[in-house]
């Protein structure tokens, strides 16, 4: 192994071991505030495709010129050095494809489908211009994350089940399977992230030079390219992950990575159709309306679709939400779960809260605290519970279902949701009655009902009630803070 | 070897595969042995054990503490029961069940005061236990419970081990006379001695919520439909765990909007503690600091009918002030 591949696989470890290790403090909540989001915050795709949806680049994401900048002098060093999903795929075709020298040279050729990336970049920039955010599901950090905590965490010991998590994990397993035929296959033809970075790269200061005196035309030099960006004849720039592969491989010494400021010839473009490429913009247009006109979602608040508290209003937050499961692995009681059908086809994976799964914990704001790009809003655990004075933050409303209801259904005495219900009041009071007992005297009972004004929707008491399977109080979104039109009492103002 | 259409076997080769044969079977049908349930039962319910030391009849069944330092007062009761060397013995394994229900602050008062608890740890160590366990199952996040209510940083400095609830083995126990299926936590029904530390606060069901209703905290799923028969269900727990020692904090109580309380409203600071091994008695004392009649209780009723204790608050020794 050269010494430039023992540097890089030193930084690719380093940041593997990083990302998996922010996200297991996350799944055991560590109280640090540790930078859990600062693999997303760094992502120029999630800051563009935000940007360009919502008009505004929400805080953390500034950091996003950072990788622009590295970008620009160095090329994809984030492809080939610190993506963790590039480092995933290296491995699994590290480990599952001992290659004869013929194949290699074979795989590591550039074909001319690896241009799907860019139009697949076109289109989800496109779409978030005309107002809906779908980057993130093919964003290679978002996807890594969400199928870690969706797909991998519930497998550890302790780890909560996540419906619908096969989704996310089937979609890692089958790009790490692939890459056993071809390397990178996801970097080299999918990735969103990678075809912007080579935008950026294109302009790179430093690039892979060769000394064409020198060269024999042996071809080593892309025995083990991981971009397949023929560093032999005129470099695809933009293909480049800059593994510096090429460097070692040569015989001749004929390459070199280094500082270049002029350019004997431009480096050649994705290979795009003009055709497909106006195809695929029209059709991106259309998708923003087609998914809120049929897709369903977003125009009728929903009586399940629980959101986090401090999300913002529904379009707004799907103008946000990259889809990262962060917020989901950061919920100390595993309430928030992705979205299968819950929020249409737009807010496919986005978080809900299950209160079946587990409650919001009153006065805990870790989901706002790790989200990258603020569609759940920071909230201080003051604000959150109202202790400031002004009303607290509420995500729906509670509301008792009195033909499951043990004292209102069976007569029999029970208060769990009472007894729960973190409100000062309690949302949840009693009001005393004489139920009628099959074959005897009638009993006196405290009936529970919900102060709709009170309630903040935590579900606490949706999740501990013990009437099996259905809960017999359950939680809707009406009264949510979020939404102004989606109230229940005409008195109330949202907080 | 041999002719396969025409086979012939040596005495000495039928002799090696009839051995074979029976060692074969001889290992199949022991490992069936083995392993054969016999029970109709599969899942064996571990018994409560009985954590009682026995007493002089001369010994205080409880005794009172007030002053402004929790651990002060408990340090006073505890001496005035004996000392803690007259309940735990050296070597043993004490297992301390406070009450770490809610994620609140200990001003708040819904949780059992960390003083408290930190010194009855450290009385345990310095009477000889080999390990004090500190454990409880939260209603809400354990993680956040055991962290603000204080307890988690304090018994550990006093040298307990904490167990939060995500680490606890849970095991089927023989609860007779609740509901079937509930487990409970296996350290406990491991401990030698097991103290039970709750916190006076107002309930709206059972009025108040005191020793006996702090063995909630042991049990797992299903612990929430017993409140549907909540008086003779807390008798019945007061039956089935017999604590070593019951010590009832009314540091701070909690007079309305309990068990979970939130507004310092509602918080009373009492500087009172009493500890005893008479759970009825400690329970019908903490009642007493909310300014409920014991009589007026029907838990505390059911408990004395079944012979738990007495509830008699002429027999808790006020110690006064320090």
């Amino acid at each position: 192994m050269s010494w430039t591949t023992r540097i890089r696989t030193v930084y690719q470890a380093f940041f593997l071991v990083v990302f998996l290790w922010l996200l297991g403090r996350l799944a055991v909540g560590d109280p640090r505030a540790l930078p859990y989001s600062a693999f997303l915050h760094g992502d120029p795709l999630s800051a563009i495709g935000v940007t360009l949806a919502a008009g505004t680049i929400p805080g953390a994401l500034i950091w996003a010129l950072v990788l622009i900048a590295l970008t620009l002098v160095f090329g994809r060093v984030f492809c080939g050095w610190i993506c963790p999903l590039g480092t995933l795929q290296q491995l699994s075709s590290w480990l599952f494809s001992p290659r004869s020298q013929r194949e290699s040279l074979q795989v590591n050729r550039y074909r001319r489908w690896y241009a799907l990336k860019t139009y697949i970049l076109a289109a989800l920039l496109v779409a978030a211009l005309a107002g809906t955010l779908q980057s993130g599901l093919l964003d290679p950090l978002s996807l890594t994350a969400r199928a870690l905590a969706s797909g991998l965490w519930p497998l550890l010991p302790g780890g909560r089940p996540v419906p619908g998590g096969w989704l996310a994990a089937l979609l890692l397993l089958v790009t790490l399977v692939a890459s056993r035929w071809i390397p990178r296959v996801f970097c080299r033809g999918f990735c969103p992230l990678g075809a912007l970075l080579g935008v950026f790269s294109r302009f790179a200061i430093f690039r892979i030079h060769r000394v064409s005196d020198a060269c024999n035309n042996c071809k080593l030099c892309a025995f083990a390219c991981q971009g397949a960006d023929e560093p032999l004849g005129n470099h695809r720039v933009s293909e480049c992950h800059v593994c510096l592969n090429c460097l070692p491989g040569c015989p001749e010494n004929a390459m070199s990575y280094r500082a270049l400021p002029a350019l004997p010839a431009p480096p050649p473009k994705p290979d795009l159709s003009r055709r497909y490429l106006f195809g695929t913009l029209l059709g991106a247009f259309a998708v923003a309306p087609l998914l809120r006109a049929t897709g369903g979602g977003r125009q009728a608040a929903r009586s399940r679709l629980i959101r986090p508290p401090g999300a913002l209003g529904e379009s707004e937050f799907l103008q946000r939400c990259v889809k990262c499961s962060l917020c989901q692995q950061a919920c100390p009681t595993g309430a928030l779960q992705p979205a299968i059908a819950q929020a249409g086809v737009e807010g496919f994976w986005s978080p809900v809260l299950v209160p079946r799964r587990g409650w919001c914990e009153f006065a805990c704001t870790r989901c706002g605290e790790v989200c990258p790009t603020q569609a759940i809003s920071r909230l201080t655990a003051v604000r959150k519970t109202g202790y400031d004075g002004k009303p607290p933050v509420s995500i729906g409303t509670a509301f008792i279902d009195r033909g499951r209801c043990l004292p209102w259904a069976m007569s029999t005495p029970c208060i769990v949701c009472e007894e729960m219900c973190p409100t000062d009041p309690k949302a949840i009071w009693f009001e005393v009655a004489d139920e009628p007992v099959r074959d005897g005297a009638a009993r006196r009972l405290q009936r529970p009902r919900v102060d709709a004004a009170k309630c903040v929707g935590c579900g606490i008491c949706e999740n501990k009630c013990p009437v099996g399977e259905e809960a017999a109080i359950r939680v809707a979104s009406v009264g949510e803070s979020r939404d102004p039109l989606n109230r229940l009492l005409a008195g109330e103002s949202p907080s | 070897m041999t002719d396969p259409y025409a086979p012939r076997i040596t005495r000495r080769e039928a002799a090696l595969r009839l051995s074979a044969a029976a060692v074969a079977a001889a290992a199949v049908g022991g490992g069936a042995m083995v392993f054969h349930d016999r029970r109709t039962v599969s899942a064996a319910a571990v018994p409560v054990p009985d954590w009682r030391v026995p007493l002089p009849d001369s010994a205080p069944r409880a005794v009172a503490a007030r002053g402004s330092d929790p651990a002060a007062n408990v340090r006073r009761a505890v001496s005035a029961l004996g000392g803690m060397e007259s309940f735990v013995r050296r070597g043993e394994v004490v297992l301390i069940k406070p009450n770490i229900g809610w994620d609140r602050l200990p001003e708040q008062a819904a949780n059992t005061d960390p003083h408290v608890v930190a010194e009855l740890v450290r009385l345990c160590l310095a009477a000889g236990a080999r390990k004090v366990i500190v454990t409880d199952i939260s209603c809400n996040d354990p993680r956040r419970c055991f962290a603000r209510s204080g307890i988690g940083a304090a018994a550990a400095a006093a040298g307990a081990e904490v167990v939060e609830a995500q680490r606890l083995r849970m095991v089927p126990a023989a609860l007779p006379g609740l509901s079937a299926g509930l487990e409970v936590i296996e350290d406990v029904l491991r401990a030698d001695r097991v103290i039970n530390v709750p916190v006076v606060k107002h309930h709206s069901l059972s009025k108040v919520t005191l020793g006996m209703k702090n063995w909630f905290g042991v049990m797992g799923k299903g612990r929430n439909r017993l409140h549907q028969d909540i008086d003779r269900a807390l008798a019945e727990l007061g039956a089935t765990f017999r604590p070593t020692l019951t010590v009832v904090d009314a540091t701070r109580v909690l007079v309305a909007n309990g068990p979970v309380g939130g507004s310092l409203a509602d918080v009373r600071a009492v500087g009172a503690l009493a500890a005893g091994v008479d759970p009825v008695l400690c329970d019908a004392w903490g009642a007493a600091q909310l300014g409920l009649a014991p009589g007026s209780l029907p838990f505390i009723a059911e408990a004395e009918k079944r012979g738990l204790g007495l509830a008699d608050l002429a027999l808790v020794r006020e110690l006064g002030t320090a």
